[in-house]
């Protein structure tokens, strides 16, 4: 990794003249940067300060306000969500959600996609892409049907339910991806492995898999977010269980008429803490030079 | 307690198992099957899983709310296109999809394009991750939170009166008069569509970062020593070779620009010219008229499919090169 | 080198918030959970029931709940759901039905009575003592069906815990010190000073925004057209473009007009319902009143915490049109229906129907109860309130709620781009008559 990290991140240029001008060149570069980061993490940063501030003056005040004195910062809508019942236990099994259904959709993608990729069969792109246009349909439609059918199994309320309902709305896109990028990796790596003898089995985990590994990172991210966040699939699908995620029980902070939001910033802030770490957790993965070199001979 | 977490463990380390062995054992058996048989039964095996649950969540509601579409709102008796007459005569339904028209060009566009850039700078800089961070933190914050935000940084307070909405109040340091962002028919589209883009940006440039990272360094460095600038390396090198991922991110954003829908529900209420035809459906179901909520549905499917003959195209380029 | 430790920085980071999080679900001993039946208990089993309540609100109800846990042992599941739709997918479905939940949207009622989805209160509960202290508006039907209040094929269905009165015009006490106008002429007459305007008005509400000038339009359709317009109106029968919807679009546009309005329109619809009353008590006032329900109380003392009920703010009755339909005024309430027929759930019913239960929502401020008995209010402005409705001659109902889903969406929806532009009145109409034609099938 050490060996690959080196190579990137600072592209060399020919027509050096020296640090001064190197660094007056980039000047503008890191100028956009700055002002990109600015753009999109004002809102956040708001969100985080209100978290901080006492119910009375969010809504008097903006935010920034709480950035110069008097600032009266506290912690009291955190204590308040920490103290509220079953908090604690829906984070407990919001993981419990997020992790299993995470893990199922990954795995079965990352096998489809490389079968959509790599293999041939009649109809493959029309079939493929078929499940892919279903994307677009609202998932409104699909909550009547599945719940009957989970009903009729007797898993209908379960942990089980809400694992298969994720991973049947979230695999299109997860193929999708694993398919796209899978289908780019260099044909010639298969092809000298075929030729000594792997079978698909070992081709796909000895070789495709390890090659992948930055897009299977991405999707983690972005399955593991999508089931976190989740409200209508956990409602639906566990019904009364006690067994309620974070989400359901963040709904129970607010009034009917919207009174105590200002509890949604700091619970806002609680639940974006986990997928954020997962985030930072699998930057590492996003390295440059695990496909690099395999392109020669 | 103790029962969910042995079952949560239980489907983390059983299903890669399962399936592990289960490719295992069918190839096991394929290999009973003559040689030539082969290459035609294993690709079905190894969808089987994938296509089996998007069959049973996808597929078959599909089909379901197909025939809806044509059918009465008792769902009993055979309507012909009479839903889709409606559809397309209600005034409010073109207005939706003028609407979607609009995030279609802006949210995509400007999400695409933004995440490619922000791959592309963030790549070139040591505090990479930091920069990263900043535009992905959009992604883990919930619809809920997100509309609070927003809210606020768009609240309208009267001219003279303390602003308490992040952009009035910037605007109002400049000596502007508060604008009605989200009520002004000028600027709200826009303002909605930028929360759009404010998350889709991050997750764009996650994909598109895993993919910048694959092409490999020694292409770019061969060029550069040639004496390209960066601006044609990154034109004749790596957009072609991101042209796929740019397909795959593009067409999963026209999708969701289609589907949108939280975002204007909770910000105007879809009202003031923001409507959106995914909140149409939803006012349907909640009326309890499946006929015409399945038309909504339909009427996407549709619409998709250039979009899909797009990536059919793609598909078969990608073949080609490689 | 320099690369991976600040990648690694960044690993430490994110496994400290992770570490944190897991940490902290795991420290606190999970709460729910069947509670153990120590000591003398006399039924048990648990009820799972759904409410759209939450924050305060939720906090009143376990109140509420509490000597009925104590006494029986029985434990309340209780679930926040505010999507109405989730019931009826579970209807659809087959699945099980929560124990108790609130009403479904009103074009199911009679469906779902038919299927017997929803249980009678007939069937457990003492209807004659039920209707004798409840207040008539919610437990009489004219006909076998008032969708209005849960009754269908003669049968009751909503169990009503507590109301709220719509349509009273509240003020600050130490700057209005007039007599209330009883006419709406006379209203408009009020003489405002300096910058001040009369009204104060907020239909910001996120998906739900233009509700309360739903409110306010109804009110004045009551008030200037009578019971039967109204109730024709719910019913689908009373189309928008008629004259005496258009003139009551065109009273409520006096209250939203530029000159009449703090902040113009566009604050109008920008402000939050819940904030709109912030000018009443700014220095110098920026409005004189605010039409809205009981529950306003709450949300005043959310930002003025010092305020004092009478000597501070108080209220004044709608005023009327003319003097046949003065009698008219609007009430809302907050029901539970039945869906599984078990004893526990009996229990449970049976005692939300007793003053004993609803003294308490009453005691916590805000709301006035469904049981008539219930007199604890904690001010004098909900004795008032409640003296009104007592001597009401006709308490209707939230017309916009009673109308089917898309109905009750547009009309929100026409409200606000009527505020935002009165010139459209005519086409916005329209609309809604197009609206109403598909809506009612």
């Amino acid at each position: 990794m050490t060996a690959a990290t080196t190579t990137l991140s600072r592209p060399h240029s020919a027509t050096f003249t020296g640090q001064a001008s190197r660094r007056v060149r980039r000047l503008p570069l890191h100028l956009a940067i700055w002002v990109i980061m600015a753009i999109w993490l004002i809102p956040t940063i708001g969100l985080f300060v209100n978290s901080f501030r006492p119910i009375a003056d969010m809504s008097s005040s903006g935010w920034w306000t709480a950035l110069f004195p008097p600032s009266r910062l506290t912690i009291e809508s955190y204590q308040t969500i920490m103290e509220t019942e079953g908090v604690a236990n829906s984070i407990l099994n919001s993981l419990l959600i997020a992790i299993p259904a995470t893990v199922i959709q990954v795995v079965i993608a990352t096998i489809a996609g490389y079968a959509f990729a790599w293999m041939n069969f009649r109809g493959r792109d029309v079939f493929f892409l078929t499940i892919v246009g279903l994307m677009v349909v609202p998932i409104q439609a699909t909550l009547v049907p599945v719940l009957k059918m989970f009903n009729a199994i007797g898993i209908a309320g379960t942990f089980l339910a809400v694992w298969l309902a994720h991973t049947g709305y979230g695999l299109p896109f997860q193929t999708y991806m694993l398919r796209n990028y899978i289908g780019g990796l260099p044909k010639a790596i298969f092809e000298s492995a075929e030729i000594d003898g792997a079978s698909h089995p070992m081709r796909f985990w000895q070789i495709a898999v390890p090659m992948s590994v930055p897009v299977i990172a991405a999707n983690v991210i972005f399955v593991f977010l999508g089931v976190w966040n989740d409200l209508l699939v956990a409602l639906t699908y566990m019904g009364s269980s006690p067994n309620r995620p974070m989400t359901v029980i963040v709904t129970q902070l607010v009034t009917s008429f919207g009174g105590g939001w200002q509890f949604l910033t700091a619970a806002a802030v609680v639940q974006m803490a986990l997928p954020l770490a997962v985030f930072l957790f699998l930057q590492r993965y996003f390295v440059r030079g695990i496909s690099a070199g395999a392109v020669k001979g | 307690m103790d029962d969910r977490i042995i079952t949560a463990l239980g489907a983390v380390i059983g299903v890669p198992l399962l399936l592990g062995g289960y490719l295992w054992v069918t190839e096991q058996l394929l290999a009973r099957l003559p040689r030539r048989v082969q290459p035609t039964v294993r690709p079905y095996v190894w969808v089987f899983p994938a296509v089996a649950f998007a069959f049973v969540f996808m597929v078959l509601p599909a089909i379901n709310t197909v025939i809806l579409s044509f059918l009465d709102r008792r769902g009993t008796t055979f309507v012909g296109l009479d839903n889709y007459v409606f559809f397309f005569t209600n005034p409010d339904t073109i207005a939706s999809l003028k609407n979607n028209i609009l995030w279609l060009v802006f949210f995509t566009g400007f999400s695409v394009i933004g995440g490619l850039l922000c791959a592309i700078l963030f790549d070139r800089i040591r505090y990479e991750t930091l920069a990263k961070t900043a535009v992905f933190l959009p992604l883990p914050i919930s619809a809920v939170a997100s509309s609070i935000i927003w809210k606020f940084m768009y609240q309208y307070d009267p001219p003279g009166a303390v602003q308490t909405g992040t952009l009035n109040a910037a605007i109002g340091t400049l000596g502007f008069d508060p604008v009605a962002w989200l009520i002004d028919s000028t600027t709200n589209n826009f303002a909605l569509i930028f929360v759009g883009i404010w998350t889709a940006t991050g997750f764009a440039m996650t994909i598109i970062s895993a993919s910048l990272k694959s092409i490999a360094a020694e292409l770019l460095e061969a060029a550069r020593v040639d004496g390209a600038s960066e601006l044609r390396v990154l034109w004749t090198i790596v957009v072609p070779l991101l042209l796929p991922t740019l397909t795959v991110v593009g067409t999963t954003l026209t999708i969701q620009a289609l589907r949108v829908f939280d975002i204007p529900y909770v910000l105007t209420s879809g009202a003031y010219g923001t409507d959106v035809i995914a909140s149409q459906m939803f006012t349907r179901l909640q009326n309890g008229q499946y006929d015409r909520a399945s038309t909504v549905a339909v009427v996407l499917l549709v619409v998709i499919i250039p979009l899909m003959l797009i990536n059919i195209r793609r598909f078969r380029q990608q073949e080609e090169i490689r | 080198m320099i690369d991976s430790t600040a990648k690694g920085r960044w690993h430490v980071i994110a496994l400290c918030l992770a570490a944190l999080l897991i940490v902290s679900a795991c420290s606190q001993t999970p709460a729910g959970g069947t509670p153990s039946a120590s000591g003398g208990a006399t039924t048990g089993g648990t009820i799972t029931l759904w409410t759209a309540w939450g924050g305060n609100e939720l906090k009143t109800f376990r109140d509420v709940l509490k000597p009925f846990t104590d006494k029986t042992k029985i434990d309340v599941r209780i679930t926040t759901v505010r999507d109405v739709a989730q019931l009826a997918i579970n209807v659809e479905a087959g699945t099980t039905l929560p124990d108790i939940a609130g009403p479904p949207t009103p074009d199911k009622i009679k469906d779902w009575a038919a299927k017997s989805v929803m249980k009678p209160l007939e069937s457990f509960l003492d209807m004659t003592a039920y209707t004798r202290d409840t207040y008539s508006a919610l437990t009489t039907c004219a006909s076998s069906d008032c969708i209005g209040i849960g009754v269908a094929g003669g049968k009751h269905y909503q169990l009503f815990v507590k109301t709220q009165v719509k349509g009273l015009f509240w003020y600050n006490a130490k700057v209005f010190k007039g007599d209330p106008p009883k006419t709406w002429d006379d209203l408009l007459k009020v003489p405002v000073s300096g910058n001040q305007k009369r009204f104060c008005v907020g239909l910001e509400s996120g998906d739900a925004s233009g509700w309360p000038a739903t409110d306010m339009i109804e009110n004045i359709v009551m008030r200037q057209s009578g019971a039967d317009v109204y109730q024709k109106w719910i019913d689908g029968k009373q189309k928008w473009t008629s004259p005496e919807i258009k003139q009551a679009f065109q009273s409520f546009g006096q209250t939203v007009s530029a000159d009449n309005v703090f902040g113009g329109p566009t604050t109008v619809l920008s402000t939050n319902f819940g904030r709109a009353g912030k000018p009443l008590f700014a220095n110098p006032p920026g409005c004189l009143f605010l039409e809205q329900a009981t529950f306003i109380t709450n949300f005043f003392l959310e930002d003025y915490k010092d305020l004092k009920s009478v000597s501070d703010f108080n209220f004044f009755p709608h005023p009327s049109f003319n003097s046949a339909n003065a009698g008219n005024i609007e009430g809302f309430a907050d029901s539970f229906v039945m869906y599984n027929d078990t004893p526990q759930a009996r229990e449970l019913m049976k005692y939300l129907a007793t003053a004993d239960a609803q003294k308490i929502f009453v005691a916590a401020g805000g709301t006035l109860a469904a049981n008539k008995t219930v007199t604890n209010f904690p001010d004098p402005i909900f004795k008032n309130a409640n003296d009104m409705v007592a001597a009401a001659k006709n308490v209707l109902v939230d017309a916009s709620d009673a109308m089917p889903a898309d109905m009750n969406k547009a009309f929100w929806r026409a409200t606000l781009e009527f505020t935002k532009d009165q010139s459209k009145i005519d086409s916005i109409l329209q609309g809604l008559d197009q609206v109403q034609a598909s809506s009612y099938k």
